[in-house]
């Protein structure tokens, strides 16, 4: 168990800067997730780590240890990949088998080694089975037994779940989740997507153009988003100019559509704002509508399903936000 | 201390340097023997073009040049003219017994295109049977020694370049695009023509490039068949023979030349072929044709036609060669003498034959893979540099490089001519492109994430190699072991030019048997060849069958 200290690492590829001088420092035990959209350079961040890919200058450190020279087998790290890479020559047993083979196990530990992990993924029984036997969930539950069953330092995810449907992805983070805090390796874990990130994650460091552009709790960073990028791709806002608020300042600010709500509902200090209903959508547990301002301007604003009200694209309507839930961006 | 090469590029760089050791020393110095051989005077001290004047001045060469083209077109021409509908008809047509149909249509590939040539003339040249046979009711029919005969051996023999990848563009059309154009208006008939034509244009083209290059190249055909009419691979085999070792000047321009068209028409696919793939992505194979039965019949007899007639030669060989040879005229009685007489000299030649083709087909997995391997997973000029040299061989015809290899063998520290050795050698660069076309198609399927899962869990990447590539390439590495053993054994243009006292092969004792008229040997040696190619692919048939059962 080993935190990880990332310091001035940088890669590029041609003229492309793919990860462009990150410092970072991950606690030991921690769940710390790279996010990002594609191209962003949270891949070639992790495969650093990893060791599949060399930097052109910074350094790598677990604990006080300087890993970033070592050849990739020797770094001691369980990775588990988006296309699960479970060797097809191999049943579920020999997969699990094959990191404390390498690691010159004696015979009797490797099988109850297996045994244990294929438990703790809840495939005992599973030993015996070919891979193409199995479902692409019941893969990466192989996948990420063979990671761990090696008591890795570091635990590497590199987006496990895109390639399942999404109900087993919302379940299957909840596990990985769950396993990782029980066993306490140190996780990095790459995704692009937000709402996967802020489930699973103590911390998430937000990439854009191989550059990090904001680290914290998942909570802080969607309620304190320091950029608009930050502003706009954790979850949905309203990017609007202070002005149209009403507001002193220049600059932009973010206003979630869940800060908004229909005068009526708001607590009489919120500010309002008059508009018009220009597009609605009943989603199920909540409603999405659009409301058009005087400028112009299109607020998206979110509610509970509230079935007594109906709301007809046209009507005017009041707005009210919560004043505390502004975010003012540089 | 930061180290001048990354840690996951040593293993590749590393088979990369041995690559190109190996085909520097045994591809591009010989080559380079043959080019400077063309290119100098003779005392081999000069730079002149006069060999090239003096070659092209003399309308005997420049003939075989013409004839050399013209044979290879027309017979390109005449093999898409065949396989084309063949390809359709098993792709699209409900033809009975079409399993059975693809395996017949495979087996030109592999047996000796000579011994079909030899077999030509043993029923319709002069003395052939058929023609006497025919002669005896008072027909005749025209020579056919010379193009005609050419033509029609490679288009019997070449045809499955064209009809297989043919076959696999034709099942590869996704058929929502023919619906698509039908719901515009087109009829099924136009649909074929402006649709589905020419989505399978470019495998037709690649195939026939594939055919026309193996025609440039041929040598055995041609010397069977040709007579007097000069033909290239021939013409550069006969001069070389006259000429003195060291300073093969004539030989060498029409290598040189030779070369230069080869690898000229596959410059041309790779510029204009590798632009034009259509893949539709077809998710299941277009549904066969519902037609009505006298189209359905015709296919079918059209199919099995082409088939048959490709291998009657080859039976027709085994056939005769139990047959009673007084001289170079057949008697109808049966009769072992003639193998007999092929194994009381000596046994060599066959034992010679597995031996060279076991060690040459080795050499060529354990050059290929690795290549390929690289080829696959770096992506570096240095890599396609390694690429282009490994596909080299394939635009070298065999007498060429037999050529060089004389050349640059036979004296100073590495001698190996007069050996086996160098028939090894020669075989193995020969078929290195194929291997590694064949291993890099694997290794494409394979996701690189299972190495580096690999890698990650603890094991070096030579390791890895060993213990997850190889293992999953096996089958298709066993596969393209056997069928580089089968086309070695059967190997002719550059084995005349090697071969020395004992070392001959199989097909080196046909050909002097052609050459003294020894009719008997010759098909004793010619049965026992296609007996050696059809073993070990019947038994990889089997193997395939068991291992696709149990899985």
């Amino acid at each position: 168990m080993t935190g990880i200290v990332i310091a001035g690492a940088a890669r590029s590829f041609g003229t492309v800067r793919a990860v462009d001088g990150v410092n970072l420092t991950v606690g030991d035990g921690e769940f710390f997730t790279l996010l990002g959209p594609s191209g962003c350079g949270k891949t070639t961040l992790l495969r650093m780590i990893a060791g599949f890919c060399e930097l052109d200058a910074g350094e790598i450190r677990f604990g006080a240890k300087r890993i970033d020279q070592l050849p990739a087998h020797t770094r001691d790290i369980g990775m588990v990949f988006q296309n699960y890479a479970v060797f097809p020559n191999l049943t579920v047993a020999g997969n699990v088998a094959y990191g404390l083979k390498a690691r010159r196990i004696v015979a009797a530990d490797v099988a109850r080694r297996v045994d244990e992990a294929l438990a703790l993924v809840q495939l005992a029984g599973y030993g015996e089975r070919w891979p193409h036997q199995l479902s692409g969930g019941q893969l990466q539950r192989v996948a990420i037994a063979r990671a761990l069953v090696i008591r890795p330092q570091v635990l590497l995810f590199d987006e496990p779940l895109s390639n399942l449907d999404a109900r087993l992805r919302v379940s299957m983070r909840g596990e990985i989740r769950e396993l990782q805090k029980s066993l306490g390796i140190t996780a990095i874990y790459v995704t692009h997507d937000q709402e996967e990130a802020m489930s699973v994650s103590d911390r998430i460091a937000l990439m854009q153009s191989g550059r990090l552009e904001q680290v914290g709790a998942p909570a802080e960073i969607y309620r304190n988003p320091t950029s608009r990028f930050s502003a706009e791709f954790m979850g949905t806002t309203n990017l609007i100019e202070a002005r149209a608020l009403g507001r002193d300042g220049n600059g932009m600010v973010s206003l979630r559509p869940e800060a908004l709500r229909l005068g009526a509902d708001a607590p009489a200090d919120w500010p309002r704002l008059g508009g018009s209903v220009a597009h609605v959508e009943v989603l199920g547990p909540i409603t999405r509508f659009d409301v058009r301002l005087g400028d112009g301007s299109l607020l998206k604003v979110a509610t509970l399903d509230e079935p007594h009200r109906a709301l007809a694209p046209g009507a005017p309507v009041t707005l009210a936000y919560d004043p505390a839930r502004i975010t003012v961006l540089p | 201390m930061r180290l001048a090469i990354p840690h996951q590029q040593r293993l590749p760089l590393a088979i990369a340097a041995l690559g190109f050791l190996f085909l520097g020393l045994f591809l591009l110095y010989p080559l380079f023997n043959v080019f400077s051989a063309s290119v100098l005077d003779g005392e081999g001290e000069k730079f002149t073009f006069a060999n090239y004047v003096k070659i092209l001045g003399r309308p005997f060469y420049r003939g075989a040049v013409v004839n050399t083209l013209a044979i290879g077109v027309a017979a390109t021409f005449t093999t898409i003219l065949i396989s084309v509908p063949f390809a359709f008809a098993l792709a699209r047509l409900p033809v009975p017994g079409k399993a059975a149909i693809i395996a017949l249509a495979a087996m030109p590939l592999v047996l000796p295109s000579f011994v079909s040539a030899y077999a030509i003339v043993l029923l319709l040249g002069r003395a052939g049977i058929v023609t006497q046979w025919l002669q005896s009711w008072g027909i005749g029919f025209g020579s056919i020694y010379g193009a005609g005969g050419i033509i029609l051996v490679y288009t019997l023999t070449l045809y499955p370049y064209v009809l297989l990848p043919t076959m696999a563009a034709f099942k590869a059309v996704d058929v929502s695009v023919e619906e698509a154009a039908q719901s515009l208006g087109s009829s099924p008939r136009r649909t074929l023509w402006t649709v589905t034509l020419p989505i399978v244009i470019p495998a037709i083209l690649a195939g026939g490039l594939l055919v026309f290059i193996e025609t440039l190249e041929n040598f055995g055909v041609p010397f069977v068949l040709a007579e007097d009419m000069p033909i290239f691979a021939v013409e550069a085999f006969k001069l070389f023979v006259g000429e003195t070792a060291p300073n093969p000047s004539s030989a060498g321009v029409l290598g040189v030349l030779l070369i230069a068209m080869t690898s000229l028409v596959l410059l041309i696919q790779r510029r204009f072929l590798s632009s034009r793939r259509f893949a539709t992505g077809a998710r299941s194979a277009p549904p066969i044709l519902r037609v009505g039965l006298g189209l359905r019949l015709l296919a079918t007899a059209y199919c099995w036609a082409v088939v048959l007639l490709a291998l009657v030669p080859f039976f027709a060989i085994v056939v005769l060669s139990f047959m009673e040879f007084r001289g170079p005229v057949l008697h109808p009685n049966f009769s072992l003498a003639n193998f007999t007489a092929l194994f009381e000299r000596s046994t060599r030649p066959l034992l010679n034959t597995l031996m060279f083709a076991t060690l040459a087909a080795v050499g060529v997995t354990l050059v290929g893979v690795p290549i390929a391997y690289v080829v696959t997973r770096m992506r570096s000029a240095m890599a396609s540099l390694l690429d282009v040299i490994a596909t080299l061989p394939f635009a070298v015809a065999g007498t060429v490089l037999a050529i060089g290899f004389v050349v640059s063998f036979n004296s100073g520290w590495l001698i190996l001519t007069g050996g086996p050795f160098i028939m090894v050698l020669v075989y193995t660069v020969r078929k290195v492109p194929f291997a590694v076309r064949s291993s890099s198609a694997i290794l494409h399927q394979i996701d690189p994430s299972l190495e580096e899962a690999s890698i990650s869990l603890g094991r070096s990447p030579l390791q890895t190699f060993g213990r997850i590539l190889v293992p999953l390439m096996l089958g298709g590495i066993l596969s393209g072991f056997v069928l580089t053993w089968v086309t070695i054994a059967s190997e002719l243009s550059a084995t005349v030019v090697l071969y020395s006292g004992q070392w001959r092969t199989l097909t080196v004792v046909m050909f002097q048997a052609l050459e003294g008229g020894g009719g008997g040997i010759a098909t004793a040696a010619a049965s026992t060849l296609i007996i050696v190619t059809l073993l070990p692919i019947a038994m990889l048939y089997r193997l395939v069958r068991r291992y696709e059962l149990s899985a």
